[in-house]
């Protein structure tokens, strides 16, 4: 994980993305640390460019969102791979679902 | 060369050699730091001036590549100057999972809607209406067509899904995300 971040902001940031999303009121709690110092840890994230918050209400309060910033580069590509095909969408502007090629890369997937 | 570490991830060669094809694959597989003429790269790469233009046309129809143009005082002829914009390689990519969830989430559903028959000698699957129609022999050779079991093929497009739904920290669309 990141080299910039405190073991608090670590922790937060590895239950953020393990939740794909958290509500402030709950993130605190899971992390076991006060609602203040909750909130400073994902100010800090905030900040560091690692989450982004929106506002939102959830069990009748105003709370935030939290949810981690995806860096593309650090996606795994290899899903796009059936075998040694590339996903057949690729350069085409229309998807075809049931196309020729789509299902070929289907057979692929379950027979590789 | 650029982007060296970005053109070692197997599936980046492959999507780049899907889009410009073999004979541009030298042009794009091998971006030179800043601007380039296609002059230049056709000598660098010993390749037809054609192929080298078709490629970088390519690259920027993906926003991979852009271009500017510098007008010789002398002579009046116009010179592009091509800058390769691989940052943008990743984003691409995060696009087709995207794409590629779609489409796998759209043919889950048909392949459970629906049931299969499947001419073993010529390998061909009709839809269960098309197979009655048919009476149940292949248009192709005649032989008898069977019922298919497409649950592998179902399996194997539900465990995709799931991969790419967590990698890409999107929800399935039937739970709805604020779930109080």
């Amino acid at each position: 994980m990141a080299e910039d971040l405190t073991d608090d902001e670590e922790r937060g940031l590895e239950l953020i993305t393990r939740e794909g999303g958290i509500h402030q009121s709950d993130f605190w709690k899971e992390l076991d640390v006060s609602s203040r110092k909750g909130s400073r840890i994902v100010e800090s994230l905030e900040e560091k460019g690692y989450v982004e918050r929106e506002d939102t209400v959830y069990e009748g309060h105003n709370t935030y969102l939290i949810e981690p910033v995806l860096d593309p580069a650090d996606l795994d590509f290899s899903m796009l791979m059936a075998g040694d095909m590339l996903s057949p969408f690729v350069g085409d502007e229309e998807i075809d679902a049931n196309s020729d090629k789509f299902s070929q890369w289907i057979m692929s997937l379950a027979y590789q | 060369m650029a982007y060296e570490e970005l053109l070692e991830d197997p599936v980046i060669q492959k999507y780049l050699h899907e889009l410009v094809g073999p004979t541009g694959m030298p042009v794009a597989a091998a971006p030179p730091d800043g601007e380039v003429t296609d002059e230049e790269l056709a000598e660098e790469l010993g390749l037809d001036l054609n192929d080298v233009r078709r490629a970088l046309f390519i690259l920027y129809e993906n926003d991979l590549a852009s271009y500017r143009r510098l007008r010789d005082e002398d002579s009046g002829w116009l010179t592009y100057l091509w800058t390769f914009q691989y940052d943008n390689i990743t984003e691409k990519l995060e696009e087709e999972m995207h794409r590629l969830l779609d489409a796998l989430a759209e043919r889950r559903d048909y392949e459970r809607n629906n049931e299969f028959y499947l001419c073993e000698q010529d390998s061909i699957r009709f839809e269960f209406g098309e197979a009655m129609e048919f009476g149940f022999e292949c248009p192709n050779c005649g032989g008898q067509l069977v019922d298919m079991d497409n649950d592998r093929l179902v399996d194997a497009i539900d465990q995709r899904i799931e991969k790419l739904r967590a990698e890409l920290n999107r929800p399935p669309e039937s739970e709805p995300e604020a779930e109080a």
